[in-house]
């Protein structure tokens, strides 16, 4: 029995939306540590980074599979063919984009600016809030290109997700299924409303972003 | 209330470079403390040091006698350091004034008052609403001053505090300053490369060169006994030339006498007049041998530029009689505005500036 494409819709949403906000927390942390922190192995790291943000996501839902898989070394938590273990892989996907765009939004920001914000009095929390406000656009837009990597992929959503009607399905894997059966017009469709939710939700982070700078001029 | 603040045996390396040595400075409660110096000379690596943003290579900086680096977030707190860029943040100007203050958890009304009071101040309460980055240089600097001064703090470190601004905006400015420093009793240290600035609202100018203290004191004593020829360079002295001390103490510039009769060494010196102080006399007197090669208008006086054993410029009160390109002339110096110095080359860096603070340093304070 076809699914209704609302439920679809909402999975699609839901998994790469949270996918996206578990990211942001992780890149952005992760990005702002390794562009202001003198850690060793700060270049390994930085390398690592780089290096996820150019494999294929299929590649990412191969190891993701196999970690997940019943007899992997995480099969016992049952999150293979499940919508969390997709949320694990678009995580995976999203983070690494997160973190190097993070990186290189806060290594923009002015070279002196850690040090005036610590001569001013700020403390190591103070001061990362608000670089990570002075930073605010291009972080937006981190998280911003995170959404659009997690919700436009299928390699991974495929072999994690499995693809199963009324569980597992998303928009990218039903059109998948319908272009494999010939059926051009719905996956049309799911496409169509995938460009529409792409636009909705960099409208609704414009905004937020908008709201953002009107907060700080006051 | 102001604060004590101690540098010993401080040492900064940057790049396998030690660029600043200070064996021992102390600068006291309340004072007000210049620090002039060339471009690259280490003035900012000491402020740095001094606000407890940098970390000296060996040696200790305490505030109150505690060492800055290991006082934390409250021991900066009592500083206040305006860098050269202004850095303002990018949110309104009340916005910039008022975060440090909330930092500091002062509450929301008195952070508004203590933020106003501060921008008034420095004449820009207009601007308060307005982005801090649609602001003119000048506008800035104004408002990073404010931002400092809003924080009452118990030191106040100024780096070139009006750099960037045009001359009459910079005397505004510096007018403006002094004012608002004058009913207050925080220590401040000032950097500048321009003695004008530096010498202004001092008690006390450190003289820095190539990472060195080179003297130590008032700033008329600077101006009327400098250490060496690089001070008196810094200190405005327009012309810096060879110069011989005879036994009997007259001083001799390309073999001819200046005017002037030295008490101290006899030998290879270096003689620093300021353009005031060189007197063209009637070619029939003594003194040194010149010719007029140019005249230029400077203001309130003229500028001629005089070629001998040595090159000089002389500035002439704007009512005397100008000379004319190609006349001869012989000049004296006068000593009220002359110095004789150790030759500039032979002149050894201070190893040690312990003496020439400690000496300096008012036994008042």
């Amino acid at each position: 029995m076809a699914e209704p494409i609302y439920e679809v819709l909402a999975r699609s949403a839901f998994v790469s939306v949270t996918a996206t906000l578990i990211a942001a927390v992780i890149g952005i942390g992760l990005g702002t540590v390794l562009a202001l922190a003198r850690l060793p192995g700060r270049r390994l790291m930085t390398a690592v980074v780089n290096t996820g943000m150019a494999v294929p996501t299929v590649v990412v839902g191969l190891v993701v599979a196999l970690l997940l898989w019943r007899s992997g070394p995480l099969g016992d938590l049952g999150l293979i063919y499940t919508v969390q273990g997709m949320i694990v892989a678009q995580v995976l996907i999203a983070t690494p984009l997160i973190t190097g765009i993070t990186m290189a939004a806060m290594q923009l920001l002015p070279a002196a600016l850690p040090d005036q914000l610590r001569a001013l009095g700020a403390n190591r929390a103070q001061l990362v809030v608000r670089m990570w406000i002075e930073a605010r656009v291009p972080l937006l837009a981190a998280a911003m290109a995170g959404f659009g990597h997690a919700i436009s992929e299928v390699g991974a959503a495929t072999i994690v997700g499995g693809n199963i009607h009324r569980h597992t399905q998303v928009m990218t894997t039903a059109i998948v299924e319908h272009v494999g059966r010939g059926e051009f017009a719905p996956a049309l469709f799911y496409g169509a409303i995938l460009v529409t939710l792409a636009f909705l939700v960099n409208g609704l982070l414009a905004s937020v972003q908008h709201r953002g700078a009107s907060w700080a001029r006051t | 209330m102001g604060a004590n603040l101690i540098l010993r045996q401080v040492r900064q390396i940057r790049g396998g470079y030690e660029i600043l040595r200070v064996d021992d400075l102390d600068v006291c409660d309340g004072e007000h403390v210049s620090v002039l110096g060339p471009n690259g000379a280490g003035k900012t690596t000491m402020l740095r040091l001094l606000a407890g943003v940098d970390r000296p290579a060996s040696g200790t900086v305490t505030l109150d006698g505690v060492d800055t680096t290991r006082g934390g977030v409250e021991l900066r707190r009592q500083v206040a350091y305006a860098t050269q860029q202004p850095g303002l943040l990018s949110t309104s100007v009340r916005r910039n004034v008022e975060l440090p203050l909330r930092w500091r958890k002062v509450p929301r009304r008195e952070r508004a008052r203590v933020a106003t009071a501060a921008l008034e101040r420095l004449r820009v309460a207009h601007l308060a609403d307005r982005r801090a980055h649609e602001l003119s240089g000048g506008e800035q600097q104004r408002v990073n001053l404010a931002r400092a001064l809003a924080l009452d703090p118990s030191v106040l470190l100024l780096d070139e505090p009006a750099a960037g601004l045009d001359a009459q905006t910079r005397s505004a400015f510096f007018a403006d300053l002094e004012q608002a420093l004058a009913d207050r009793t925080a220590t401040v240290v000032q950097v500048s490369h321009r003695a004008e600035e530096a010498l202004r609202f001092a008690d006390r100018v450190v003289v820095l060169v190539d990472g060195r203290v080179h003297q130590v004191g008032a700033p008329d004593a600077l101006t009327l006994r400098p250490a060496d020829a690089s001070v008196a360079a810094l200190v405005g002295y327009d012309n810096l030339v060879d110069a011989t001390v005879r036994p009997d103490g007259s001083v001799l510039v390309g073999g001819a006498p200046t005017g002037l009769v030295h008490r101290g060494p006899v030998g290879a010196a270096t003689v620093a007049v300021f353009g005031c102080g060189v007197r063209l006399v009637d070619a029939d007197r003594t003194g040194l041998s010149v010719r007029v090669t140019r005249v230029t208008p400077g203001p309130g006086y003229r500028v001629v530029a005089l070629e001998g054993a040595v090159s000089l410029l002389a500035h002439l009160p704007i009512g005397c009689p100008a000379p004319l390109p190609g006349d001869t002339a012989r000049v004296v110096f006068e000593s009220a505005l002359s110095a004789v110095l150790p030759r500039a080359a032979e002149f050894p860096a201070l190893q040690s500036s312990a003496v020439a603070i400690r000496s300096a340093i008012p036994a008042s304070r």
